[in-house]
């Protein structure tokens, strides 16, 4: 899966969890600071990409990850 | 008299630093806010970040509130802006609650905006670490890039009660009532009971802080922030670390002198491991909670045990006026809690006023015949209203009583409720102090209830009630009889002392042995003995001879702080051959405890049998600086710990005051017909000490132990001496 791909599912994922518009999902966006994502929707935001991408994430080392562009780099390391 | 301010010795003047200025400008704006930005709220109901936002609106905030939030419309049915730059209105205050990570974003934005006031609520700082504490650093940045100014992160928020704000921005439960006293707070926990505690006694508060880490803001600014604020009359202080312990001292005496407003501090962490790990006496003894009580007093701050007592004296102050003198008149309707609130006033320091004929005539006239009359005034178990009524009234108008305490048990017959309305009523108008307590816990509640909203100080027990007024009074006669004068000496040679120091640590010495430390008192003009180092035992038998019998004899070296221990030290030499001989046993006996130890010789003194032994030292504080310690030697330090500390520079009143308070001051004053000793030599060598702490920052610890005392007008010397060096 390329990085464009990997991309697009994580911003459907999050506008899903998160109830925003794909078109308000910056790369740049920051999950709290610009998309209002709660302590609880981290965590789901989390579970939606392992079962997204079929992959087992480390959670505190996700729970670091904090803006879109972040995500796709992470996901993509994980299905490496 | 003249008041020469402690802020005048201090080169590093808070007062002259630029971050001061920017927050003096900006508490302004943080306590009388026109709009208020919460930044990170949300609509989730018993979250911090709701919760602030609705308290808020609860409270009826005088000004404009602008909710932000990133992912709504709107909170509390209020409109809500994405980002606070989206604002379209002038902010003054910014809550930020988001989380940590993304505070600095929201604090980008905040100094973009022009929100020169903010309070960060939000925890994850250096309270969890490192990470925590970069977080942070990020967020002083841009403080100081913007001019800004704000308090936390990590804290409960702050709380203005004045009517024209209402400011509620906390997540405590309520709004607690109007008042006059400030209470600023480094645990936001513990504000949450002292507000439910505060409420149910009816105690207000004109401001409530909590400061948290105090990353910007400091309790030193809150304090010169409240020293000017009309709607604030008492100054409460809850810290648990004491961070610039010179500024907290000036801003306290600057509160007291300028204005007489109390400042009352509740320090916790009294347990202390650095003590233990000292080189000197003074050090060891010198622990943390010593310095601090010290150094509280010695600034006029006081100093309490608790939460309860805090407020207990605190109420004394905020709702009666200062006593002119500690002449009370107990008033009772028992003579059981008559006499122990008589026990409790006479072990306070307080005195039982001795009514006038004309009281007496009344009290006689009016009161019933197994009434007793005199202080303490017993108006017996079936008093009511009107005779309560006329035993205070009576007791006021007599000049001799400064301060009336009333007490009240609840009787069958007890009107507790009326007596408590009379109370009230009488006392209006008066300018003496009336403090009240009604006994017991059930029966009494609904009279104790009518005087806390009168603002009646109230006690539980008696006990309480005489040790608050105890406080008030010394307050009120430390505020005018403290003079803050600190002498410099100009007869001293900084340069030897400079020259020993330097060379010293060029050679990696930190440990100053008696012969270079005595040299270091000499040069400041401190009474010493001369004394000799011999490398051989012919030499000690010569230098002996030199100085005359009988002398003393010591190991002389850097690596051994306690010279006893090693048995080093061989007194009343009375002999040339004795001299030979103990310059052998010395160093055999300290080859045997130390071997391989560095000996720079025998150092020999006259040794002198008359005198009382003292002991003075400095040890060098990380919040306050130089302490200077004095104490009667002997054990009287080794078992009792009988000493006393000043935070230096020790002004000549302090420097007096370090003398008197010991318990062992009698054996220095002449008690029973003994010898008085030379004070005024003590106090000398306190005051050049103080100097030498202040000129040479390199001084860690300093010990003279003994400095033997002489007779009134004779003077004194330093018997031993030994200095640690940072």
């Amino acid at each position: 899966m390329d990085k464009s791909e990997i991309r697009s599912k994580i911003k459907y994922v999050i506008g899903q969890i998160l109830e925003k518009d794909v078109s308000e999902i910056t790369d740049d966006s920051n999950f709290v600071f610009d998309l209002g994502a709660s302590s609880m929707q981290s965590l789901q935001l989390i579970a939606a990409f392992e079962e997204e991408f079929g992959i087992e994430m480390d959670q505190e080392k996700a729970m670091e990850v904090q803006t879109v562009s972040g995500a796709v780099d992470f996901v993509s390391a994980c299905l490496n | 008299m003249s008041l020469v301010k402690f802020i005048a010795m201090d080169p590093f003047n808070q007062l002259m630093t630029p971050r001061f200025q920017v927050h003096k400008n900006n508490l302004e704006k943080l306590f009388y806010p026109r709009s208020v930005a919460v930044v990170g709220t949300n609509n989730i109901k018993g979250t911090v970040p709701y919760d602030i936002l609705y308290n808020i609106l609860k409270a009826e905030f005088k000004g404009i509130l602008f909710p932000v939030s990133p992912g709504e419309k709107s909170i509390c049915s209020v409109r809500a802006y994405k980002y606070v730059i989206d604002i379209d209105y002038p902010v003054d205050l910014a809550i930020l609650v988001f989380p940590a990570q993304v505070c600095h974003m929201a604090m980008e934005q905040c100094g973009q905006k022009g929100i020169k006031a903010v309070v960060i609520i939000s925890a994850g700082f250096k309270e969890v670490g490192e990470k925590g504490r970069d977080r942070e650093t990020q967020l002083k940045m841009i403080a100081e890039r913007y001019e800004m100014s704000f308090i936390g992160p990590n804290c409960l928020g702050v709380i203005n009660t004045d009517p024209a704000v209402c400011l509620n921005a906390s997540f405590a439960r309520k709004m607690p009532e109007e008042g006059t006293i400030g209470f600023l707070s480094q645990s936001g926990a513990l504000c949450t009971a002292v507000l439910d505690y505060a409420r149910a006694k009816h105690i207000g508060f004109s401001k409530f802080i909590s400061f948290g880490n105090k990353a910007d803001i400091s309790e030193i600014d809150l304090l010169y922030y409240l020293k000017d604020d009309e709607k604030t009359k008492v100054i409460l202080l809850y810290l648990e670390e004491v961070s610039d312990g010179l500024a907290l001292m000036r801003a306290a005496q600057d509160i007291i002198i300028e204005t007489g407003k109390p400042v009352l501090i509740l320090k916790s962490g009294r347990t202390d491991a650095g003590a233990s790990a000292a080189a000197s006496h003074t050090g060891s003894l010198a622990g943390s909670d010593e310095i601090c009580n010290a150094a509280f007093k010695q600034a006029g701050i006081i100093r309490c045990a608790n939460i309860e007592e805090m407020f207990n004296i605190a109420i004394a102050f905020a709702y009666q006026p200062l006593p002119k003198s500690n002449q009370i008149a107990i008033i009772t309707n028992a003579g059981g809690p008559g006499v122990l609130t008589t026990d409790a006033a006479i072990s306070e320091g307080l005195e039982l006023a001795t009514f006038t004929e004309e009281t007496t005539l009344l009290f006689k006239k009016y009161l019933p015949a197994t009434a007793n009359i005199k202080n303490p005034v017993d108006v017996i178990g079936d008093a009511r209203a009107d005779r309560y009524n006329l035993a205070i009234t009576g007791a006021m108008s007599d000049p001799g009583v400064d301060g009336i305490f009333v007490i009240l048990t609840p009787q069958s017959m007890t009107d507790i409720d009326t007596i408590a309305h009379e109370i009230v009523k009488v006392t209006e108008g008066y300018t003496k102090p009336v403090y009240t307590s009604f006994m017991g816990e059930a029966d009494v509640r609904s009279g104790v209830d009518i005087l806390q909203r009168n603002k009646i100080p109230h006690y539980i027990l008696p006990e309480s009630m005489c040790r608050s007024f105890a406080r008030v009074c010394s307050f009120k006669s430390d505020r005018y009889e403290r003079n803050l004068q600190v002498k410099t000496f100009s007869d001293v040679d900084k340069k030897t002392v400079q020259s020993i120091i330097l060379k010293s640590l060029e050679q990696h010495i930190t440990f100053l042995s008696e012969e270079k430390a005595v040299e270091i008192l000499e040069a400041y003009r401190l009474p010493i003995i001369q004394g000799l180092v011999a490398n051989t035992s012919a030499q000690a038998a010569e230098a002996a001879a030199k100085i005359g019998f009988p002398v003393v004899m010591k190991v002389l070296s850097d690596e051994i702080a306690h010279k006893s221990d090693v048995k080093g030290v061989i007194l009343n030499v009375t002999t040339q051959m004795e001299a030979e001989k103990a310059y052998q046993s010395i160093l055999h006996n300290v080859n045997i405890s130390k071997p391989g130890v560095k000996i720079q010789g025998v150092y020999i003194t006259k040794m002198v049998n008359a005198g009382r032994e003292v002991i003075l030292g400095i040890k060098r504080d990380p919040s306050f600086g130089p302490v200077v310690m004095f104490g009667l030697g002997g054990i009287y330090v080794e078992l009792y710990k009988d000493v006393s500390f000043s935070v230096a520079p020790v002004s000549e009143s302090a420097a007096e005051s370090m003398i008197h308070e010991i318990k062992a001051f009698g054996l220095l004053n002449g008690m029973r017909g003994m010898e008085k000793y030379d004070t005024a030599s003590i106090k000398s060598c306190i005051l050049r000490l103080s100097q030498l702490a202040m000129d040479f920052p390199q001084i860690q610890e300093l010990d003279i132990n003994p400095l033997i005392v002489l007779k009134e007008g004779s003077g004194s010397f330093v018997a031993d001496a030994k200095i640690v060096l940072q």
